[in-house]
């Protein structure tokens, strides 16, 4: 009997290759795009690590005035939470770093770890040669000792076993190699260098501690959340006890791979329930479609209950048909989905110039699998289930008798209004949501960094602290590496800095003299970039001068003490009087005794970082590198010919001055700057898919059920002319008809996608006048699909002679 | 001023499927005057639906003339077809053919909503006049689902008459009753005839076909005779059936 049900579902779709075409597309790409969806952010954010017990292992994280961030937590403050918080236990800790391997072939940089000793026991792993740390490895003074990923074990040292017999030279320093993790082993990210963490307690400053990324494992049967209460209360009381450096900083945990999701929560939020909604609006489109055919099927139906088919065979009969649709749909949307998982991993590759995370594997899993099913399920069940109870339950003695629908037919019209309410209302809302997305890309792409980046390469380079422990071999290596690289005839020009416009920099509290702050909080300091460039990079990065002086020979020495601030830096601080002139200093209160700094000039904003928000709008101070010099550089080089001699060069000459110095992160200055906002193109390019797609679909959708529902009062129409109804009052009426339907869909879609949109406006930092304008515009795109959609089917239908109309089946 | 309503000339209706040619009527030329009450009868599929239709302008004529009121009405623009429908004529149909979502009163004022030359009180007073007509008054406020047939059927003919037609058509107005309530449509007709309107009506009921003045039948989109019936001939055929 299923047999030959699911042999007549077959014939009825093949008996319309169109309609069977149609149908399975619109699934394909409404499960396709969610699954995809739903699968890129569990795997980014949400998959349990692959160690034992690695669902419990959390990260132990600072928050500051409520913001939830990877912010790396206060050393004291940890040691306090290790003995209150009792939902924890094993407590580690750790600090990403960046080393400087001397190897054969030249000085290598590498993504390094520093590491409180339980480390490896905090994942389960043991090194597959040699041991993990020791208690004493994290003591001040030790021998100093190195364990390496599988990675650089063959690479470095050609996987030979006698490694552990040998050492390496780490920022400048001998390093014995203690043991090998295994393969594929990166924890906690993408590391390859472990080394151990070392923090004397005693020496331990609240005002300028060291601060460390916590790891802990939750204890059985506890909760994040419950964790997190516990974490409140015991910072709410170190906040009480010190005032001064923890107004306003909390902690809370994540699962490792949601570190940092709670800053993109409402791009997470809006991207998975676009997902949902494109699933609901494939699913209305189909169940629409299959309910049409089936309530065409009216009198079939009526015949087989006259000859005695019980419901539910009537249903399961219906619901072959969805099924197959559904699992055809299915499947070639899962297919597309894999390749698309697959140039996935490429592509974000490209976000990083580190690389990916171990657990961003992208593909197909046992989520995503799992996911598929109830999904699929799930629509074969909207689409087909409900569409056939429907359908099987209408007065099929009126159908008999004398060929009407009966009551169904007003049913079915009260159903045909609701499907194009929530049409219109899902369109709204994904079209409002993704176009604040796409928006916010455009305007991070396009936004002035306050640089030129034209034809210019960047690279990094790292001082190891061994051998550059004072500012003097600091500034000297600055200089002398400037000199070097002006005399190569393939740089035009060379600018150091410790940030470039556009790149990352690090954020400091200022003091600005005359000004008052609270002496209970450190938090009522102001913050900015903190940036140290050679004389004359900012001019010749083309960052331009608003007043005063760039730095000159005038500012070189140590004891000098002199800087520029961004034109925003000024406008805050000095709105009325001017900054030039004015003194600030970095608010280290441990220090007091920290010099101030006379400001010379004032130069344009530049953003450092994210384009978004307030990273965006963040001022800016810059030092000399020949006053205050850093362990970390970037180059840019601006050329006069072939970037690979330029290279040359640059490596050339950081051998010439030392062996030890390693160039990295070496590309184009434009490239560099593009990798900060690849994410956010990336996921803009996404949602500008999904919105393709939801206003194909949308527009498919609200055409398909606003020609059902004309169709369905053909009769009526004829009626109405033959009672004298011209055609433009019935053209009238039923466009009146889809502007209240418009308007029941359409508010509340501009309420729910506002809300999304104002939301990522304001992560974003996207104008209100831009959203405004994005609400418009999309408003406009479903007002038209929604006139179209209802002017098009009734012009159809008044085609017909309204004596044809009055007999129309 | 002439006594003709109606006038074809004739009139030819073909309708095309695919490749095949279909004369649902050929050469038919007739009048029908003012204050006439007249029956068109014929076997299925004779076409005296279809020239119920191009009478009733709710389509048109392949060729021939049509005469309205002296007017030439066989090739105006749709608009205007849809003012004389509006205006001039009045329908009833087999199947009632009244809006389900519209309740009585609403369904009996939809024609005098696309008039633009009347007010809110005066379409109410109209409404009123023809349910009273029709004796359906208690019902105004029920929907067609919650009457019976004979009632939606009255419900139809006031919704006809409530413009004050010049003609009333009906398509076997008594095809989807039964008998006793076939007999008060007819009564109803009957009557309104009686207060002089011009009916036109199709049926395959001799017995209604009997209640008109004239008869005309059709066969093979022809008509084979058009008789006037005197009161006689009406008694005796009663007697007869």
């Amino acid at each position: 009997m299923i047999w030959q049900d699911f042999k007549y579902a077959i014939r009825l779709l093949s008996k319309k290759p169109g309609f069977t075409a149609l149908t399975t597309l619109v699934m394909a790409t409404g499960i396709g795009l969610s699954v995809y969806m739903f699968s890129f952010f569990h795997t980014i954010l949400f998959k349990d690590l692959n160690f034992q017990d690695g669902a419990s292992l959390v990260m132990v994280s600072g928050s500051i005035n409520g913001k939830e961030d990877a912010y790396r937590i206060n050393a004291l403050d940890y040691a306090e939470i290790k003995s209150s918080v009792k939902g924890l236990k094993e407590y580690g800790g750790y600090n990403n770093a960046n080393v400087v391997v001397s190897a054969t072939e030249g000085a290598i940089r590498f993504p390094a770890i520093m590491a409180q000793a339980n480390i490896f026991q905090l994942t389960r792993t043991k090194p597959i040669l040699g041991r993990e740390f020791r208690a004493e490895d994290e003591k001040a003074g030790s021998e100093k000792v190195v364990v390496i990923g599988y990675e650089l074990w063959q690479n470095q040292f050609s996987g030979e076993n006698d490694v552990l017999k040998q050492n390496m030279r780490i920022n400048g320093e001998k390093h014995n190699v203690v043991g090998v993790m295994p393969q594929g082993y990166l924890f906690p990210r993408n590391a390859q260098i472990w080394l151990p963490l070392q923090i004397d307690p005693k020496q331990l400053v609240r005002e300028n501690s060291t601060t460390l990324h916590g790891l802990a494992h939750l204890e059985d049967g506890v909760t994040m959340a419950e964790v997190n209460r516990e974490l409140s209360v015991v910072m709410k009381r170190i906040e009480n006890q010190h005032p001064q450096t923890n107004t306003g900083i909390s902690a809370h945990v994540t699962s490792i791979p949601g570190v940092g999701g709670a800053d993109g929560a409402p791009v997470i939020y809006t991207m998975h329930t676009v997902a949902l909604l494109i699933l609901l609006l494939a699913s209305i489109n189909v169940g629409n479609l299959l309910l049409s055919r089936a309530l065409e099927r009216g009198k079939e139906t009526a015949i087989r209950v006259a000859l005695g088919a019980p419901r539910s065979r009537l249903i399961s009969q219906m619901l072959w048909e969805s099924t197959i649709i559904c699992t055809l749909g299915g499947m070639i949307g899962f297919l597309v989905m894999a390749w698309g998982l697959e140039i996935t991993e490429p592509i974000v590759a490209t976000f990083f110039a580190d690389p990916l995370a171990f657990w961003w594997d992208f593909g197909i899993d046992t989520y995503t699998v799992t996911l598929f099913l109830t999904i699929l399920i799930s629509t074969i069940f909207v689409t087909g289930f409900l569409p056939a109870w429907r359908s099987t339950g209408g007065d099929f003695n009126a159908v008999l008798r004398d060929g009407t629908r009966g009551a169904q037919g007003k049913k079915a019209g009260r159903l045909n209004r609701f499907l194009v309410i929530s049409e219109i209302f899902i369109s709204m809302t994904v079209l409002i949501s993704s176009a604040v997305m796409v928006q916010s890309a455009y305007e991070q792409t396009n936004s002035d960094m306050g640089a030129d980046t034209e034809n210019s390469l960047v690279a990094s380079v790292l001082l190891p602290a061994a051998n550059y422990d004072t500012d003097a071999k600091k500034a000297h290596f600055a200089k002398t590496l400037q000199s070097r690289l002006e005399n190569s005839a393939s740089i035009e020009a060379v600018m150091l800095a410790t940030s470039l416009p556009g790149h990352y920099s690090s954020i400091s509290k200022v003091i600005i003299e005359g000004k008052e702050y609270s002496k209970d909080s450190n938090n009522s300091y102001p913050s900015a970039n903190d940036i140290a460039t050679m004389p004359g990079s900012l001019a010749k990065l083309g960052v331009e001068l608003r007043q005063g002086r760039y730095f000159n020979n005038s500012d070189d020495g140590l004891a000098k003490a002199t800087a520029l601030v961004s034109e925003s830096f000024a406008k805050r601080h000095f709105p009325e009087q001017g900054a030039l002139g004015k003194r600030f200093r970095l608010a280290k209160t441990a220090q007091d005794n920290i010099e101030w700094v006379t400001i010379v000039g004032i130069v344009e904003h530049t953003i450092q970082g994210n384009r978004d928000g307030d990273a965006a709008s963040m001022p800016a101070i810059y030092r000399p590198l020949t006053q205050a010099p850093r362990n970390q550089l970037t180059i840019a080089m601006q050329l006069s010919s072939k970037g690979s001699l330029a290279v040359q060069h640059l490596r050339k000459t950081l051998q010439g001055i030392d062996s030890e110095l390693a160039s990295y992160r070496i590309e184009t200055y434009q490239a560099s700057n593009d990798r900060i906002t690849a994410p956010v193109v990336f996921i803009s390019s996404l949602t500008a898919i999904f919105a393709i797609a939801g206003v194909v679909l949308a527009a498919s959708g609200i055409y398909g059920v606003m020609a059902n529902m004309i169709s369905q009062r053909t009769q009526e129409i004829g009626i109405k002319r033959a009672l004298g109804a011209d055609e433009q009052r019935i053209s009238r009426e039923f466009v009146f008809a889809g502007v209240k339907l418009l308007l029941w869909g359409g508010i509340p879609g501009i309420l729910a996608g506002g809300f999304m949109g104002f939301a990522m406006a304001q992560m974003f930092g996207t104008s209100y006048s831009s959203l405004v304008l994005i609400v418009i515009i999309m408003v406009s795109i479903v007002v038209a699909t929604v006139l179209v959609a209802t002017y098009l089917p009734t012009k159809n239908a008044l085609r017909l002679e309204p004596s044809q109309a009055l007999h129309y089946e | 001023m002439s006594d003709t309503l109606i006038k074809l000339e004739n009139i030819q209706k073909v309708f095309f499927t695919d490749e095949v040619e279909t004369h649902a009527l050929a050469d038919i030329t007739l009048t029908i005057n003012k204050g006439e009450y007249v029956s068109i009868s014929g076997p299925s599929g004779c076409g005296k639906s279809t020239l119920l239709s191009l009478l009733g302008l709710l389509d048109a004529s392949t060729e021939g003339l049509y005469q309205l009121a002296e007017h030439d009405v066989s090739n105006i623009s749709k608009k205007e077809r849809a003012r004389i429908r509006n205006m001039e004529i009045g329908f009833i149909f087999q199947s009632f053919n009244l809006i389900s979502d519209l309740d009585v009163e609403e369904n009996v004022e939809l024609p005098l909503t696309y008039r633009k030359d009347l007010s809110k009180d005066q379409r109410k007073a109209m409404v009123k006049e023809a349910l009273e007509k029709v004796n359906m008054s208690h019902r105004s406020k029920h929907f067609p689902s919650q009457l019976s047939g004979g009632q939606q059927q009255r419900i139809a003919v006031a919704r006809a008459i409530v413009g004050k037609p010049s003609i009333i058509l009906a398509d076997e107005p008594t095809g989807n009753l039964d008998s006793k309530n076939a007999e008060a449509v007819m009564e109803l007709l009957d009557l309104l005839h009686a207060e002089g309107a011009t009916i036109c009506m199709v049926t395959h009921d001799p017995r209604s076909a009997q209640r008109a003045s004239r008869n005309i039948d059709i066969l093979d989109g022809q008509v084979i005779s058009d008789n006037s019936l005197t009161k006689e001939n009406k008694s005796s055929d009663t007697v007869a059936a």
